[in-house]
């Protein structure tokens, strides 16, 4: 038989391969010290740009420019890695399991996941010693909200956090209608508002989605009309949350809430006050704007101002008007977490560097913004443009629109034309807002991930019609008995399990 | 040259041009659509949805492309390259490994046959890969990891060729050219490589499209923008507006209105993609319809 | 000894084969076999800090989300039906594009039809979405506004409505694989002995009797290899197809949640690299099994015709 010597030597080279795959994972962590005569760390430092991703020779120079001051401050070189945001998960999830090496980067939503598969270090007694003005600056309420099971596995970045639910409206057509806008108060003031819209221009739609699938009511849900603590849970795909101060877990979708917003969606729905297509729509929210066929859409902002760069990218007069006040919850805190991974050679730099991300505007403004000069230039003590001639995809180096991404967005410069009043008002609610009870809890779903997946697709199936107002309120009953056969009685069960015992250590 | 047709075999000669015809408007009237909507202006597309008559036009679209021409033009020549290089290998390895295969007295052939077939079922997931070609070959941000990873050779194509060598050519041909004395080099290369132009065209058609089309492989391995296939430059840019428009991405940076490219951006971008195919098509299907016919007198 | 002679012998009349495969074995060990490594982690709980080899083994615990939801039977059933309907009337289309085209390949606008099959394959899926779009949507959609009203049919929400989606994404896949497909037949039937056919018609066949009784037979294997590929990849669904054509309308998941879309939802909010190997895993070794017994059931019939 001369089949045996080619099976034996293809399992032959299959036992060669595994040893390659178990060189990949990382061996004993050597203790890394930096005293200044050790050669600089190399920290490799990713992060989510929504700009166009810069060639290698650009990164380098900016590289350069940032290991000039992290060199002589805390003795490491850093090697950036912006991804866009298509990219971003899968790339580190390579970077960490092939052995190419990635100490510091952020979460996306999903800081709960990635500590089970434990892909952050605890830094609970490392950040006192190594990132101490961070420690100080961002406060224990938003270090709880990235501490699970008592341990701290990373900062929170310090930005906007506290964001209102906002009406975008074109200001000449709210003129037009007569309609003051301060008399708007709450969402339920708008049904008013788009009847006179229709009246006058049947031909515009009073409402659009800011994103497919979201007319902007599930936002809303996380103002104090409701004061909704989603607890861990997607936007998007909320299953079980906290309401007000009671500290019972309840089915979203069993509460009053989502039924007044569901009947609100419908309503204007067949009234014709919302996009048809909402659910499924392929085009922009900013393209309906500018070409003049939208009136309004809902979203939630930080500050008062945002609307001065909507004007701008839209060539329409916008304006916007509060339609509740923030309220802060551990889900919109730890969406973007900073940490150091599990398979760094260096955590003490790592963290030195987080450190510096929070707290060092030269680095900030190198990472935001690329070289003076060349990608920016100043116009004074606080505010940036584009070189003459320039824009944001033709220099060589920018990831402006990550400015509330990476570390502290209040040191940084801003683009031109900001009001930096509006970045006080940022700041100042993010420390004054409204908070849930259960803020600083964060839930771990590894024991109903079964559930959770069963559940994420029954929402998927009915939640952007119903609250679009395409899907009629009447499919509520079976949507929820599809959700009761899908198990999230057992995640509702889960989360008030680990809340109660979350409850009792925070005594 | 010249046949004489039976009056059943004009029939469907008429029937066949009918129905191709015919089939050939429906393929292609969307790609009309694509085009018109990619010079419409985005007044028009926005209130009046895609349309073969569109209010009003619009060139912005393909300004906003000029203004990137360099980019484009680089996209171009790396896809052009990696289309070559890779199609030209695949067209030598795979009929080297489908004729050992197409040999009845080859005895490790029923092993071999199902090795290749069991990759088409089998696959161990992107991060084994990507440790294989980045830690072993070296190959992140280099050419070769847009020509080397899953598309050089692939088990379809080799079963299509070793399908094709035993069926189409005959097995005495073989026979008498080993009596003479040859050895199994030049039974390949003189014989079944000349006697096999209408599948070597197909699955070199294959190959090409599927380098021309790939950005998964840049997706994984390329992070220099120098670098970027032009799919891979379209890609990017749609897949990121796809995930812009979805609740996914607010879930993570809140509402953060972005502006993206337009409808008709998006449109152009398609054409772009197209636009080398529909050029250099009729020209390489000259070459491909003369592998078959040749392929068919030599049959 | 004499058999090791003789296993000597075999060996030299077999290496100047086997030297000849060897360029694509490699290939295939290193871009295939070697990776294949990578099914253990849909056994076992990844751990970052360990890596992939020494992170615990959990058994068949990430397999558990596919079967324990009510929506298990569904997105079963849809990704076998679609699979079927795609392989019985895909391949009836491309043959009749492909004995079409051969029989019009001398005409010189033919060359340029062949190119517009393929250009569909040339469009990324998400284009697709924006095409299908245009011409479903409920505000400015071309069949809704123009063609319905037409015809004086009653108005349709087509993104709203399951019940026209399986002709829907039927059309969509032919429109996109038929050129593809049919091209692979052509080259086929460009290898048929052309004295076969002339032969036929001096003994009176007409053309549908040439057809049925040389063409058809002759593209019996080419048939029956594509046939099984289709067969092995039977638990799989094209992804762009059924999420992005659909634009993840969730009021369409009865007619088009397949295994695979219902795995993205699922794993979107956890990113969970195990689950989804599972899935992968689940998806391969259904379609092996079906492909081994397709392939017993013809050796059993035809033994020329068995792929090994």
């Amino acid at each position: 038989m001369n089949k045996k010597p080619a099976w034996l030597s293809f399992v032959g080279l299959l036992v060669i391969v595994s040893l390659l795959f178990s060189a990949c994972s990382p061996g004993q962590k050597p203790p890394a010290s930096s005293s200044p005569t050790e050669a600089p760390a190399e920290i490799h430092f990713a992060f989510l740009s929504f700009n166009k991703i810069p060639e290698t020779d650009a990164l380098a120079s900016v590289e350069e420019a940032i290991n000039a001051i992290t060199v002589p401050k805390i003795n490491a070189t850093v090697k950036l890695h912006p991804f866009s945001v298509t990219d971003y998960a899968q790339q580190v999830t390579l970077l960490l399991q092939s052995g190419e090496g990635l100490d510091v980067y952020h979460t996306l939503g999903d800081l709960p996941q990635r500590v089970a598969n434990n892909e952050f270090i605890d830094i609970s007694t490392m950040i006192d010693q190594y990132a101490p003005e961070t420690k100080a600056l961002v406060g224990d309420d938003f270090l709880k909200t990235a501490t699970l099971h008592g341990k701290l596995y990373g900062i929170p970045a310090y930005k906007g956090m506290a964001m209102a639910p906002q009406l975008v409206y074109r200001a000449d057509i709210m003129e037009e209608i007569g309609v003051d806008p301060a008399t708007i108060k709450s969402v339920y003031d708008l049904t008013e508002v788009f009847a006179k819209v229709k009246a006058k221009y049947p031909d515009m739609i009073p409402l659009v989605p800011v994103q497919t699938g979201n007319i902007g009511l599930i936002t809303l849900l996380m103002s104090t009309q409701y004061k909704v603590d989603f607890l861990g849970d997607s936007y998007f795909t909320p299953v079980a949350v906290l309401i007000g101060d009671d500290m019972h877990v309840v089915n979203f979708y069993e509460t009053q809430a989502f039924r007044d917003i569901v009947n609100l969606a419908r309503e204007w729905y067949e009234k014709g006050y919302v996009l048809k297509d909402a659910a499924t729509t392929t085009s922009n929210v900013l393209e309906f704007m500018s070409a003049g066929k939208a009136f309004a859409y809902i979203a939630a902002y930080a500050g008062n101002q945002a609307y001065t760069q909507i004007s701008a990218q839209t060539g329409q007069p916008i304006r916007m008007v509060r339609l509740a006040q923030p309220y802060l919850s551990s889900t919109s805190v730890n969406a973007l977490t900073w940490g150091v991974s599990t398979i760094s050679k260096h955590p003490e730099a790592a963290l030195k560097f987080i450190n510096l991300l929070f707290t060092d505007k030269d680095v900030i403004n190198l990472v935001i913004y690329g070289i003076e000069g060349r990608d920016y230039v100043k116009i004074d003590e606080y505010h940036v443009k584009y070189p003459e001639g320039k824009d944001a995809s033709t220099v060589p180096y920018t990831a402006q629109l990550s400015c509330g991404i990476v570390g502290n967005q209040f040191i940084q410069y801003q683009m031109e034309g900001t009001d930096m009043d509006d970045l006080k008002l940022m700041e100042y609610e993010l420390k004054h807002s409204a908070m849930s009870p259960a803020m600083g809890f964060t839930f771990d779903g590894s024991s109903v991930v079964n559930e959770y997946s069963a559940v994420v697709n029954v929402i998927n199936e009915y939640v952007p019609g119903l609250t679009t107002g395409s899907m009629d309120p009447a499919e509520i009953p079976n949507f929820l008995e599809k959700l009761k056969s899908a198990g999230i009685e057992k995640i509702v069960a889960a989360k008030q399990q680990q809340l109660d015992e979350w409850l009792s250590t925070q005594k | 040259m010249e046949r004489l047709l039976s009056k059943d075999e004009k029939r469907f000669k008429k029937a066949s041009i009918l129905f191709v015809g015919l089939f050939a408007v429906i393929v292609f009237s969307p790609f009309v659509l694509i085009a018109i909507c990619s010079i419409s202006s985005t007044e028009s597309l926005i209130s009046k949805g895609y349309s073969f008559f569109p209010k009003s036009l619009s060139l912005d679209a393909y300004l906003y492309m000029w203004a990137q021409g360099k980019v484009i033009l680089r996209a171009y020549g790396v896809s052009l390259f990696v289309t070559i290089v890779g199609t030209a290998t695949s067209l030598v390895i795979t009929p080297m490994l489908a004729y050992p295969l197409s040999r009845k007295d080859f005895r490790l052939r029923g092993l071999f046959t199902f090795l290749v077939f069991f990759t088409l079922l089998f696959n161990g997931g992107v991060v084994p890969s990507y440790i294989m070609w980045t830690r072993v070959f070296s190959l992140k941000n280099t050419i070769w990891a847009l020509i080397l990873p899953t598309y050089l050779m692939n088990g379809f194509n080799v079963l299509l060729v070793k399908n094709y060598f035993e069926r189409s050519i005959p097995r005495d041909l073989i026979e008498a050219a080993q009596i003479d004395g040859a050895n199994e080099w030049t039974i390949f290369s003189k014989i079944m490589v000349p006697l096999s132009v209408p599948v070597l065209a197909t699955i070199g058609l294959f190959t090409g499209l599927a380098y021309w089309n790939d950005w998964i492989n840049g997706l994984y391995y390329i992070s220099d923008p120098s670098l970027y296939g032009i799919q891979q430059l379209l890609i990017r840019i749609l897949n990121n507006i796809a995930f812009l428009r979805s609740g996914a991405a607010a879930s993570v940076v809140g509402n953060m209105v972005i502006s993206l490219p337009g409808e008709s951006i998006r449109m152009a971008l398609a054409v772009i993609g197209i636009l080398p195919i529909l050029i250099v098509f009729p020209l390489l299907q000259k070459y491909f319809i003369k592998g078959i016919v040749i392929g068919a007198i030599k049959g | 000894m004499k058999r090791k002679h003789s296993f000597l012998k075999s060996f030299s009349h077999e290496l100047p084969l086997l030297l000849l495969a060897l360029p694509g074995l490699v290939y295939l060990i290193i871009n295939n076999y070697i990776p294949m490594l990578g099914i253990i982690i849909a056994f076992k709980k990844l751990d970052y800090a360990k890596g992939i080899l020494k992170s615990d083994w959990v058994g068949l615990k990430n397999f558990e989300f596919l079967f324990s939801t009510p929506d298990a039977w569904i997105m079963t059933r849809n990704t076998l039906l679609y699979n079927l309907a795609f392989i019985i009337i895909g391949t009836i289309f491309a043959i009749v594009l492909a004995i079409m085209m051969n029989e019009i390949a001398d005409r010189f606008f033919a060359k340029y039809f062949q190119g517009m099959y393929l250009l569909p394959n040339l469009i990324s899926w998400v284009v697709v979405s924006y095409i299908v779009f245009a011409f479903l949507n409920a505000d400015t959609g071309l069949i809704p506004k123009v063609i319905l009203p037409a015809l004086r049919a009653k108005d349709i929400n087509f993104y709203t409505s399951p019940g026209y989606w399986p002709f829907i994404l039927l059309i969509v896949f032919l429109w996109k694989n038929t050129g593809y497909t049919s091209v692979i037949y052509l080259s086929s039937i460009a290898g048929i002995d052309r004295t076969i056919y002339e032969a036929a018609r001096i003994d009176g066949a007409g053309k549908l009797d040439q057809i049925r009784y040389i063409t058809l037979p002759l593209l019996k294997p080419t048939i029956i290899i594509l046939f099984l590929f289709s067969i092995g990849r039977m638990m799989y669904s094209d992804f762009g197809l059924f999420y992005q054509v659909t634009l993840n309308s969730g009021a369409l998941f009865s007619t088009t949640q397949t295994i695979d879309t219902y795995v993205y939802r699922a794993l979107m909010q956890f990113n969970n690299v195990n689950m989804a190997s599972a899935a992968g895993v689940y998806q391969s070794i259904v379609g092996f099994i079906l492909v081994l017994g397709a392939n017993l059931l013809i050796k059993k019939i035809n033994p020329e015709n068995a792929l090994f």
